[in-house]
């Protein structure tokens, strides 16, 4: 078993090593240096701002200085606003960030497990349809779409909640639920299906055989194996919860990472693009890596090849 | 036949002929899926909607750049009022200019501003020599008579000249509409397409050759679906800049892994199978292996995969183009339409309502066919 993790672990740092590798690559093979701009800028003045920022370096010593930068957790500086550094950004915005995806987090897994079981407990009757209606809309909506639906009920139709910012509890409501949209609609169908596959194994029926009660059934018998495939897809989830962000903090005004990145991208900001793209992949890295542990501990079934 | 007890005439071959109806492969699927309705549902609305983005630009009288600054932001349907002499309407847009409306419902231009009456509250128009006004006092604002201050009589119509209304800079939003459903199948079909013939090679390769190849190609793809898509579709479009064909380049270069690992899985289970080896007994190269005899047998999941894959396609662009990362204006895109008309969602709800209706109809379509496929071509259902 440890083998396994620290295979996995291997496995991880080398996706990493490339993450860095195609992300400094590709942002060294844009035609022009980074200080190329409409203004007409001196020789001497774009040679200055090269040896500063040591462009003129060979590529691989770049390289290299910047992923021993990367390990003392140096982002480097932004190319664009002057004084400020990549991990100042960060510093900033992956908070904000943080709780926004943090409190989604909860809310889609206190929302889409109940409404899961319900559905297959349920199965066929209406309450099943209606779950998966609504899981059907969730997945297939995008969410700037449910956003904009959401601000136009409930901020200007109806004036209840804010329609941007994270100054209240009332600001939580409609980012969240636009975040965590697809989600919960894909974590209740999971759910479901598996619940469902669960619930005809012969194990079930010997508990059912035994005369147990059926919410005993389904709590001490079914769930705890049922739980197993969804923790699974958490993984993703949280990938999902994290680049969704981009869109949400946009149309909300929220003052997290995804902003910057996307603005970055717009400015052109070469480092701080490179910079927020590794951060966010090594996030995610480590939060699949967290749950694959976590998934083996609990499934004693699992091989280790 | 006269002779109802006469003894049939039966050969040894018909008497061990199979008389159910011979479906092929094909038929048998199609048998399957169209006794799905939203299936059949999602199936009939992907065609209505090919033909409404390649057809319906025909069929306008608008171009999807043209821009015309008197009827900004006009909506579908209209509050008008009666021109005082009633041979026509007048409305007021958000940038309090009045246009004239015709009876039938088209729209004419706009009225000439003749003077401002600001102790009234009123801008005096001049409307076929007659003055009307314009009263802004309270909302909403009204067209009054500026002697008598009667409020001319109201009504709602259908905008007859733009049957979907106007975006922000005066175009018709049904025109763009096409052509932003035609890009947005574009992009996803044809990023579909590259995808396909890479995670065909690809997975093919690695599936048929097994061993280490085998394990090195996995474990690249393994390392490559680590890395999270969204981010390097960005940067993808960062480095080749805005424009069409970045968009597809991104999206085609990006999304190939499933495609990869669903055409090994099916090679892997198939290439140990009787049909393959007398295939190779005869001397086949495995060019002709693969692309004769196990592709064309993967295809049913290749094919579920590819349903699958356009929806995320289409989703991954109107994304971009809801960032603003995606197409350059003033070509449109289902995104992009989105993306301008968040600014106005307050007054003109309709111009971001319209396009993400749209996106969500595909979606849908997408989604259905895909499952009723995948219902269809499950060897478990099959009796």
């Amino acid at each position: 078993m440890v083998r396994y993790f620290i295979k996995r672990l291997g496995m991880m740092l080398i996706a990493l090593f490339l993450i860095i590798l195609v992300t400094f690559v590709i942002m060294h093979s844009i035609p022009g240096g980074p200080f190329t701009s409409d203004r007409n800028v001196s020789k001497e003045v774009e040679e200055a701002l090269n040896e500063k920022y040591h462009l003129n370096d060979p590529l691989p010593k770049q390289f290299f200085d910047y992923v021993g930068n990367l390990l003392h957790g140096d982002f480097g500086p932004s190319y664009r606003f002057t004084g400020k550094t990549v991990n100042d950004f960060i510093a900033n915005g992956f908070p904000v960030s943080a709780k926004l995806g943090g409190v989604t987090i909860l809310f889609v897994i206190l929302a889409s497990i109940p409404m899961g079981i319900l559905a297959a407990i349920k199965n066929g009757k209406w309450q099943d349809m209606l779950v998966m209606a609504v899981a059907t809309i969730g997945v297939t909506i995008p969410s700037f779409v449910i956003a904009s639906i959401l601000i136009y009920i409930f901020s200007f139709r109806m004036g209840a909640l804010p329609s941007f910012g994270l100054d209240s509890w009332k600001g939580y409501v409609l980012p969240v639920i636009t975040l965590g949209g697809y989600s919960i609609s894909y974590l209740a169908r999971q759910m479901r299906s598996s619940l469902l596959e669960v619930m005809g194994q012969d194990y079930i029926r010997t508990a059912r055989a035994k005369g147990l009660s059926e919410p005993k059934i389904i709590i001490r018998h079914a769930l705890r194996n049922a739980m197993i495939p969804v923790i699974t897809v958490l993984g993703p989830t949280v990938a999902n919860l994290l680049t969704g962000s981009f869109v949400v903090e946009k149309i909300f005004a929220v003052p997290g990472l995804g902003v910057h990145f996307v603005n970055s991208v717009t400015m052109r900001d070469y480092t701080t693009i490179m910079g927020v793209t590794i951060f966010y992949a090594t996030f995610l890295l480590a939060m699949v890596f967290i749950v694959d542990v976590f998934y083996c501990l609990i499934d004693p079934r699992i091989k280790y090849d | 036949m006269e002779n109802k007890w006469e003894m049939l005439e039966s050969s040894n071959e018909e008497r061990e002929k199979i008389w159910r109806l011979n479906r092929t492969f094909a038929g048998d699927v199609w048998f399957r899926f169209r006794r799905k309705p939203t299936a059949i549902a999602g199936f009939v609305i992907i065609l209505l909607l090919l033909f409404f983005a390649l057809a319906g630009p025909a069929f306008t009288d608008y171009s999807y750049s043209a821009q015309n600054l008197e009827v900004v932001n006009i909506p579908p349907r209209m509050t008008v009022y009666d021109a005082p002499d009633g041979s026509g309407y007048l409305y007021i847009t958000q940038a309090l200019k009045v246009v004239w409306v015709n009876r039938d419902g088209t729209l004419g231009s706009q009225l000439k501003k003749v003077r401002e009456d600001s102790e009234h509250s009123m801008t005096i128009y001049d409307c076929k020599g007659t003055e009307v006004g314009l009263y802004y006092g309270f909302k909403p604002y009204v067209m009054v008579d500026p002697e008598t201050r009667v409020i001319f009589s109201s009504q709602k119509i259908w905008n007859q000249s733009y049957v979907l209304g106007t975006d922000s800079l005066g175009r018709d939003i049904l025109t763009r509409l096409m052509y932003g459903t035609r890009v947005s199948l574009l992009v996803a079909f044809v990023a579909v397409l590259v995808n396909l013939v890479i995670g065909i090679i690809f997975g093919g390769i690695s599936g048929y050759a097994g061993g280490t190849v085998d394990a090195v190609m996995m474990r690249i793809v393994d390392i490559i679906s680590t890395i999270p898509l969204t981010l390097y579709v960005i940067l993808i479009m960062v480095i080749l800049g805005t424009g069409l064909k970045s968009i597809i380049i991104a999206l085609g270069t990006v999304y190939w892994v499933d495609m990869a690992r669903v055409v090994r899985g099916q090679v892997l289970s198939l290439k140990n199978q009787e049909f393959v080896l007398a295939a190779r007994t005869i001397g086949s190269s495995v060019k002709t292996i693969l692309m004769q005899h196990l592709i064309p047998n993967a295809m049913g999941s290749i094919l579920v995969t590819v349903t699958m894959l356009i929806p995320s396609a289409i989703f991954m662009e109107a994304f971009l183009g809801f960032l603003g990362i995606g197409l350059q204006p003033p070509l449109a895109s289902l995104g992009t339409m989105c993306n301008d008309a968040t600014e106005n969602l307050r007054s003109c709800p309709h111009q971001l309502f319209i396009p993400a209706l749209v996106i969500c109809l595909i979606m849908f379509a997408f989604n259905f066919v895909g499952d009723g496929l995948r219902d269809a071509l499950d060897p478990k259902l099959k009796k």
